[in-house]
């Protein structure tokens, strides 16, 4: 039994072993904010990688243009096709637009769940393990980031702010598996929008899954998929994809929409994170004045 | 000058690998293969096998910690892994010969280790949930194909490094 605690090496590996699972808990914690350490270090790197990654992607830049060249040819063809409708698209849109500010006029309504600001980001880093899905964006609080803001690319939902330091920032995309990375969604079905949270990724077909969906809800193939605004912190109506397939879960009380996302989250140079226009409810808001006298 | 040259290459290393997998497309090795650069990985096991055995650990610790904290926001899983491969490398070193081949292998062995390590974290911490026979084949062997064009491009270069850095610490 002594030569158990004489032995250095053995007491060493367990005393690691303790502070490792230690640190794992903590940073698994729901944290609002990284430590200032970990803000300054990451602060540090950031600024290498911004100076490293600018060159980098103009020569990638570079090479992707010549790719584009060759398609252009039939790109143009596709792309005439759809002019048409374009122009009978616009003039629909701007009637409704102005059918809607008139509306909420009379209404006095001013604040809508739609309504966001974008700011432009580049992004400066991706976590290479790939178990983790992380990007790295050159802009932090000082420009205004905080955490849980939605971050969006021109094609659709990417993810959402996971921590913010001084000059930089986390992404966390909607391909990452965390158990605390929900979303809410609606699917537009016709005249009804039938409401779901955003739940996990399948990584080997490429698609998002879509849970709790009421279970008579009638989900069809290539109905669109947005977000909600209901969460209270994203805004409404930014693209998430488009359906697939529906199958009811494995108790058959709600009903699981698999959504091919409309963001490629590999191809990622450039993004917008969203800041909502409308007031995010504070949590003591929502606690009614009765329940606290009890 | 000799002595800061290492650490800044593994710098170096420590931010390419972030790029690599940015610019490269990520079906490099097929789709639905996910090849993982563990450069950084390699390059200290070079260190501690041609290099400095103490450095070599040391440095792992280091970037161990800089890699949890800047890309994966766990602090714990590569701070532990780094070293402790970089120690059961050294052990295994003892009692094989060091040469380029044989040190290529270990360097390969020792990336596998690290992939199955951090497979096994994320399982107990809830962050995959991949069965054991698609980690083999979707992540493992893709992976090891990357490194292994890696090592076998770097072996020379960073045996002639780390043992000028060695000579330098002697010095």
């Amino acid at each position: 039994m002594p030569q158990f605690f004489l032995n250095k090496r053995l007491i060493i590996l367990l005393v690691s072993i303790i502070i490792l699972v230690a640190l794992i808990g903590f940073s698994l914690k729901d944290r609002e904010n990284l430590t200032w350490p970990e803000q300054f270090l990451k602060d540090t790197t950031g600024f290498i990688q911004n100076a490293v990654s600018s060159p980098v992607n103009y020569v990638a830049g570079f090479f992707e243009n010549v790719e584009d060249l060759q398609n252009t040819y039939k790109e143009n063809k596709d792309l005439k096709t759809r002019l048409d409708e374009l122009a009978r698209l616009e003039s629909e849109v701007q009637r409704l637009k102005k059918d809607n500010t008139e509306l909420r006029e009379i209404l006095d309504k001013k604040d809508s769940l739609s309504e966001f600001e974008p700011k432009q980001a580049t992004v400066i880093g991706r976590n290479p393990d790939r178990w983790h899905e992380l990007l790295i964006i050159n802009k932090g609080k000082n420009a205004g980031i905080e955490p849980n803001m939605a971050v969006i690319t021109s094609k659709g939902l990417i993810g959402k702010v996971k921590s913010s330091n001084t000059f930089t920032s986390t992404v966390q995309l909607l391909s990452s598996m965390d158990p605390t990375n929900r979303i809410s969604a609606k699917i537009q079905a016709g005249e009804n929008n039938f409401f779901g949270l955003i739940e996990g990724y399948d990584k080997e077909e490429g698609l998002l899954l879509l849970k709790r969906i009421p279970y008579d809800a009638k989900v069809e193939k290539d109905q669109n998929v947005i977000t909600s605004g209901l969460g209270g912190v994203f805004p409404e109506s930014l693209p998430i994809g488009k359906v697939v397939d529906v199958v009811p879960d494995e108790f058959g009380l709600t009903q699981t929409a698999y959504v091919k996302p409309g963001a490629d989250f590999y191809d990622i140079g450039h993004v917008m994170v969203v800041k909502r226009g409308a007031l995010q409810p504070e949590l003591m808001e929502m606690v009614d004045e009765k329940e606290e006298e009890l | 000058m000799r002595r800061f040259l290492l650490p800044l290459i593994l710098l170096a290393l420590f931010i390419g690998e972030s790029i690599f997998v940015q610019v490269t497309p990520h079906d490099l090795l097929g789709s639905g293969k996910i090849a993982v650069p563990r450069f950084l990985m390699a390059a200290l096991l070079f260190l501690t096998i041609f290099g400095s055995k103490k450095h070599g650990i040391l440095y792992g610790l280091l970037f161990g910690l800089l890699f949890d904290i800047v890309y994966v926001e766990i602090i714990g899983i590569y701070l532990f892994l780094f070293p402790v491969i970089a120690f059961i490398t050294n052990k295994l070193m003892r009692i094989l010969q060091t040469n380029i081949a044989m040190a290529s292998i270990i360097v390969l062995l020792g990336i596998s280790f690290l992939e199955a390590g951090v497979y096994q974290m994320n399982l107990l911490i809830h962050h995959t949930d991949m069965e054991f026979a698609v980690f083999l084949s979707s992540r493992l062997l893709p992976t090891l194909i990357l490194n292994a064009i890696f090592i076998i491009l770097a072996v020379y270069p960073f045996k002639r490094l780390s043992e000028k850095f060695a000579d330098s610490l002697n010095e």
